[in-house]
């Protein structure tokens, strides 16, 4: 269905509403993935689904149902879940429905025709562009390609109606020869617009170079992290510190006015740049305003859903989660700002020190002093007297993400648009780092 | 569901697929949450759909759609053979399927009571009683329990004539206190970490639980954590509680073992494997102590049905005996790679997503020890409790994992509470350093429910049954 058809299936349900307030949200997707080993494509799949959310509130209560279903009927059966649940529910702390705000615009959005009408046939032909590319060198590709379009659309009572339909194309590629690996990632709102054959260059020149890897002593390294691990130090830092309910919890590192990272950084949320997957509103239907989260080192704000905003007497920044929810409010349109150095002369300036492509399997160890635990993974390499010498074995680090930042010498002045682990685009540079710890 | 699934499996073969399955589920769920003396939220939720897959000139096409019209069922049975023939022309090495009886059947999970027979008012009244339990110490800073039911109802059905009725039931539920101070923050929880425990039974498996008895204990617990001395630093013997052992279990053996990882299909996201094919039947995985299981027979994991999602009967393989390594979780493809069959591991996360290779019921099977004896035989060491971080690397050899509480054992006794422990290690060297693992009277089925595997994302409820287990010479330090 189009946008408008969402909008008027929820605007018929609203008009049925015997008494009480109500929120529906609904979500159609098409959902395409054509994954790939050894230089095959193995998993080819789609996904057609329509997501039904009722938020009921009435008599101070209020109930939540969900239904997955195109059926007609799948809307009647969310609201009955929703009333059910309902009436069981506490008559307290109910959070109201926002009201719509003058001025708030259905866009800009990340979209594209060319995602929204990708076949089969066109990802294989892509895929095959990075096998090809992976069996001339002799190493063999793997990943995923994706392409997904989704239409929302929320409709309340108090007279809000928002509606945006969103596409996110995808290519995620892992290169392995005989004794190591390479990795590159790409992402867009537009199929066409991924570079696959730059991709597939950077993937398998990556993959040529780690061959063969030594280990070094763990211990504390000057780094460059490359935006793939970026990615993951403020996807953490989002998860554990940004959010509004965090602070008001006291689990987060965040206090307002202090610096706590070095002058370089200044970290942001902005849903409308068209560098991070533009989305209008959040899952309450209020416009997303761009926040300032860290300012030249300094915590400047955190991101607001309407409960943690009337706990704090401010207005929502429009980083809502569905409601009612137990975690709180996120930023899910991360960038840092760049800064002025070109990404390859950080390398030069480093006199030993590693170059890290990518982390993996990162966890918080403790979320209040943002600790964080993970592998580097496919391309880390030892930097000596300003250039890259040699392959180096996988190292576990443990690290404080903000005594890291503390520790930033350089930002580079190139970024890339990634998705993390969470799958939320984050715009990231390279960082150089004067202190990282690696523990095993 | 028969109809359906019989006019996808024509349209399928109409449309060239040499094979075809296709699963019909129909999922409820209610989640209930009570935070801070407040029902945050119930939610209830219904799915439904099918998912489709098929071979067409020799490649793998899958397609799921939510809208069961008959014209709807037919065009995503055609729309997967069109995403296996694109694939079919840039692919070399045609599908392979290990030969498995096309079996028919009915299965349901057994329960004593069905979860969804006992009342929203029943349930939310246990979540406020256990609430009311933690509410007693102003330390505590978030009270947070849940409850989650899941009624699975799954139809399969193949071309090769199988025809399998599933009805899967799951029960879960537990409890966090958070305890803060101005420079610490430090969570509990019970009867496991990450929101609950949760095993393929029925109500009476919240009620062994017994939150609203336990809720006062486990706040207290946190609140001590605050002002506990941080864990010690060094080499020393380090006991495992049975729900670290159980996770520990999860990520360095059930996923190494895992066949698809091994052949390189997950190799650009979850990763590969250290187990390689040359390794199977003469590898030193651990000590003599350690044998491990998977086990889809094994009640009331939640790895427990009758068939897995290519149609495979549920049965026990042993993966680790005695120390060596000796098996793999397999699938129909993977194990005709490897000259074998498949032991019937193929589940996806509902109707959306294609099966893949997925844990069971991965076991740490008993030993004969205690957890009394085995602290009672450490000069020192620290017994650890309730999983707080971890991470594995993507061959699953290098570990680090983070506890919520430890406690300090000197000379034979538990002594005092330490807080931020962390312990790391190589994944042969550290089994290879259990000395003792506790018998049938401390094994206990626990349930992983956030399992992530595959593109795209797919999370899997899966079971580990483990008991308490001591290793030798292991790394500690505080987190922090």
């Amino acid at each position: 269905m189009s946008a408008d058809e969402l909008l008027a299936l929820g605007d018929g349900a609203i008009a049925a509403l015997a008494h009480g307030e109500a929120e529906v949200i609904i979500a159609d997707t098409r959902s395409e993935l054509t994954r790939f080993a050894g230089n095959e494509i193995h998993q080819s799949v789609a996904e057609r689904s329509r997501h039904i959310r009722v938020r009921l509130i009435d008599g101070g209560r209020t109930g939540v149902g969900e239904v997955r279903g195109h059926d007609d009927r799948a809307i009647a059966l969310a609201f009955a879940a929703a009333e059910d649940s309902r009436r069981v529910t506490s008559t307290s702390d109910v959070s109201p429905l926002p009201a719509p705000t003058p001025g708030d615009r259905d866009d800009p959005v990340a979209f594209a025709e060319a995602t929204a009408a990708a076949t089969p046939q066109e990802r294989a032909e892509l895929v095959s562009i990075i096998t090809e590319a992976a069996a001339a060198h002799r190493v063999n590709a793997y990943g995923a390609l994706s392409a997904t379009t989704t239409t929302t659309a929320i409709i309340t009572s108090a007279g809000l109606r928002r509606s945006a339909t969103s596409t996110q194309a995808s290519l995620v590629s892992v290169a392995r020869g005989d004794d190591g690996g390479g990795y590159a990632s790409r992402h867009s709102a537009d199929i066409d617009a991924l570079d696959v054959a730059d991709l597939a260059a950077e993937v398998v020149d990556t993959c040529e170079r780690n061959q063969g890897a030594t280990a070094v002593d763990p211990g504390d390294y000057e780094v460059v992290l490359s935006p793939y691990a970026v990615t993951d130090l403020l996807e953490h830092l989002a998860w554990v510190g940004f959010s509004a309910l965090a602070v008001q919890e006291h689990r987060s590192f965040m206090r307002i006015g202090e610096q706590l990272m070095s002058g370089s950084i200044t970290i942001r949320d902005d849903a409308r740049t068209p560098d991070v997957f533009p989305f209008p509103f959040d899952d309450e239907g209020v416009s997303t305003q761009p926040v300032t989260l860290i300012d030249r080192g300094v915590c400047r704000a955190v991101v607001y859903d309407t409960p943690t905003a009337l706990q704090d007497g401010v207005t929502s920044t429009g980083h809502s989660m569905p409601q009612p929810n137990t975690w709180g409010p996120l930023p899910r349109h991360v960038a840092m700002d760049a800064g002025d150095t070109p990404w390859h002369e950080m390398i030069s300036s480093v006199s030993r020190g590693l170059y890290i492509t990518r982390f993996w399997y990162v966890r918080d160890v403790h979320p209040l002093r943002t600790v964080i635990t993970g592998m580097t993974r496919e391309g880390t390499f030892l930097i000596e007297n300003g250039s890259i010498t040699r392959p180096v074995k996988d190292l576990r680090f443990t690290q404080s993400i903000i005594e890291a930042l503390a520790g930033v010498v350089q930002v580079s002045r190139e970024r890339r648009l990634e998705l993390g682990e969470g799958e939320s685009g984050v715009l990231s540079p390279w960082l150089h780092i004067g202190r990282f710890s690696f523990t095993s | 569901m028969r109809d359906l699934s019989q006019r996808a499996l024509d349209a399928a073969s109409a449309a060239g697929a040499s094979y075809a399955d296709c699963r019909v589920i129909n999922r409820t769920v209610q989640r209930l949450t009570v935070k801070n003396g407040v029902v945050a939220s119930v939610e209830l939720f219904e799915d439904e759909g099918i998912g489709i897959r098929v071979i067409a000139g020799g490649a793998w096409g899958f397609a799921g759609v939510d809208d069961l019209s008959a014209e709807s069922v037919e065009e995503t049975a055609r729309h997967a053979v069109r995403i296996a023939n694109a694939s079919s022309r840039v692919n070399r090495t045609p599908v392979h399927l290990a030969p498995a009886p096309a079996l028919v059947g009915e299965y349901r999970t057994p329960v004593g009571r069905d979860p969804f027979e006992v009342s929203l008012d029943d349930k939310v009244g246990l979540l406020m009683r256990t609430d009311e339990a933690m509410s007693h110490l102003p330390q505590i800073r978030v009270r947070e329990c849940s409850l989650e039911f899941v009624r699975e109802q799954r139809h399969f059905a193949s071309s090769e004539g199988a025809a399998l009725d599933q009805t899967i039931i799951e029960s879960g539920g537990g409890l966090d206190a958070t305890a803060t101070s101005d420079d610490e923050v430090q969570t509990r929880s019970f009867p496991n970490s990450f929101g609950r425990h949760q095993v393929c039974s029925g109500w009476e498996a919240i009620e062994a639980f017994d939150l609203p008895g336990n809720a006062g204990r486990i706040a207290e617990e946190a609140v001590a954590l605050l002002t506990a001395a941080q864990c010690p630093a060094g080499r020393m013997t380090v006991i495992l509680d049975a729900t670290q052992a159980a996770l520990q279990v999860h990520e360095s053996c059930g996923h190494p073992t895992e066949l698809d990882r091994v052949l390189g299909h997950e190799a650009a996201y979850a990763g590969t494997s250290f187990l390689t094919p040359d390794l199977l039947g003469t590898f030193r995985y651990g000590s003599e102590h350690v044998t491990m299981t998977a086990d889809s027979t094994r009640a009331p994991g939640l790895g427990t049905f009758g068939w897995d999602d290519e149609g495979v009967a549920a049965q026990r393989s042993v993966l680790v005996d005695q120390g060596i390594f000796t098996g793999y979780l397999s699938s129909r493809e993977t194990a005709a790679a490897i000259g074998q069959v498949s032991n019937g591991t193929m589940r996806a996360d509902g109707w959306a997503r294609l099966p893949i290779i997925r844990m069971t019921n991965i076991n740490l099977e008993p030993g004969t020890s205690s957890l009394e004896e085995m602290i009672a035989t450490t000069e020192h060491g620290v017994y650890l409790e309730t999983n707080r971080s971890w991470s594995i690397d993507d061959r699953r050899l290098n570990f680090q994992f983070g506890t919520q509480n430890g406690w300090e054992i000197v000379d034979g006794k538990r002594t005092r509470l330490v807080r931020n422990p962390i312990y790391s290690g190589q994944t042969p060297e550290f089994w290879g350093s259990c000395d003792a693992v506790a018998g049938p009277a401390e094994w206990h089925m626990f349930g992983v429910v956030n399992c992530g595997k595959g593109q795209p994302p797919q999370s899997m409820h899966v079971g580990h049954g483990a008991a308490p287990c001591r290793f030798r010479n292991v790394r500690v330090e505080p987190a922090g």
